[in-house]
């Protein structure tokens, strides 16, 4: 009964059972919802490590959806888990926290927040923060974050294996972040 | 990873094989069934085991731990949910707790001092505590195996629920072998080996359970 009544409940059923596409279309509505819970519980973590978690908790419900019993209504499931992997990203980042087991279908669904990058439109600000990391990965973030050039050309350009460009992006792209709010007031 | 590459990742792996409780049920109560019926009928059961039940206090040594070990089973089938709670059901281990203590004390007081704990003996021990704890082994390493498909959100728990299944399954098959009926031996020893393979095991699954 509870099935036919929630939309997310029907997709994950389609998606047990074999549909690719439902399991996308339930990914991607799940998303918000996640991204709104992990908003408003994991307000110790700096928004940058929100969409790590997001993440976390898309990749649980992804390795245990075979948990869900469709004679039970899907929420309880869907909150469970992620409040799980909430929890399991405090400790695993070494916080303590206390997530109380309550309904989270007050907590508003939260769309994708813009990467601190693109934040900065101050452009000279951008430039300084790149001014500060070294010269090869500074070039790495100009071409892939700000030019938007295809990871592979990259990497063919600069002759680095497309693995260690990801890493150079991410540590780039994370001590640019770092640098950013030690500027900060 | 941008979270919509990652669900387009995540979407394009094959659907997951359904997890049927039943089914689960019923191999975890065989990987406890299998090394009881191995050591019955390599050693037997005790003998005149048919005449031993007509004493009212023999049925309970199979009995009890019988009781506990379906009453965790149900438990633990229950927490491979994410979203279960054990709740209220905790209350009907009274059950056998209580009338585990009544015998024991009962015991206590109808024995002559002399008589209390004349079956404490090396041997005697190394036999019951020993049989049941090896004999847990295979159940809760297989049970703990299973529990990974589930998605317990409380791994200590489950893991000590499945020592306690494992543990007292095992005890009551034990039971049909051991010919010391005395409630201040069993409940005692019986109850020690199910501890310590319950510590054990939620000792082990807090890792192993974690996801």
């Amino acid at each position: 009964m509870q099935r036919t009544e929630d939309p997310l409940a029907t997709l994950l059923s389609a998606a047990n059972a074999g549909d690719r596409q439902a399991y996308a279309r339930f990914l991607h509505a799940v998303t918000p919802i996640v991204r709104g819970i992990v908003r408003a519980r994991g307000g110790r973590f700096p928004p940058d490590q929100h969409e790590d978690i997001v993440q976390d908790v898309l990749l649980g419900l992804h390795l245990k959806r075979h948990t869900w019993d469709e004679a039970h209504p899907l929420r309880p499931w869907l909150y469970a888990i992620t409040r799980y992997k909430v929890i399991d990203a405090y400790r695993k980042r070494g916080v303590a926290v206390h997530v109380p087991i309550e309904d989270y279908s007050d907590v508003l669904p939260a769309e994708a927040q813009a990467d601190p990058l693109t934040l900065r439109d101050d452009r000279a600000e951008v430039d300084q923060l790149l001014a500060q990391l070294d010269p090869r990965a500074a070039e790495v973030v100009r071409a892939v974050a700000l030019r938007d050039e295809p990871q592979a050309e990259v990497s063919a350009r600069l002759q680095i294996s497309p693995a260690n460009l990801r890493v150079t992006l991410h540590r780039a792209l994370k001590r640019m972040a770092d640098l950013g709010r030690k500027d900060q007031p | 990873m941008h979270t919509d590459d990652l669900i387009a990742r995540l979407a394009a792996q094959p659907a997951p094989k359904p997890l049927s409780r039943p089914r689960l049920g019923g191999a975890m109560a065989l990987s406890m069934l299998a090394p009881v019926a191995v050591f019955l009928l390599v050693l037997g059961t005790r003998h005149n085991l048919v005449a031993a039940w007509s004493n009212p206090v023999v049925p309970f040594k199979t009995l009890l731990p019988l009781l506990t070990c379906g009453l965790s089973l149900a438990l633990v089938l229950r927490l491979i949910r994410p979203e279960a709670r054990v709740g209220a059901a905790v209350w009907a281990y009274a059950l056998p707790l209580v009338a585990a203590l009544a015998l024991w004390v009962a015991a206590f007081a109808q024995r002559p001092p002399a008589a209390r704990f004349a079956e404490v003996g090396v041997f005697s021990l190394a036999e019951c505590l020993g049989s049941i704890l090896v004999l847990a082994v295979v159940p809760v390493v297989v049970m703990l195996r299973m529990a990974r498909r589930g998605a317990t959100t409380a791994p200590t728990l489950s893991a000590a629920l499945i020592g306690l299944t494992a543990a007292s399954g095992v005890a009551a098959g034990y039971s049909l072998f051991c010919s010391r009926d005395n409630p201040l031996f069993f409940v005692t020893w019986y109850g020690a080996a199910i501890l310590i393979v319950t510590g054990v095991s939620a000792l082990a699954g807090r890792r192993l359970l974690r996801w």
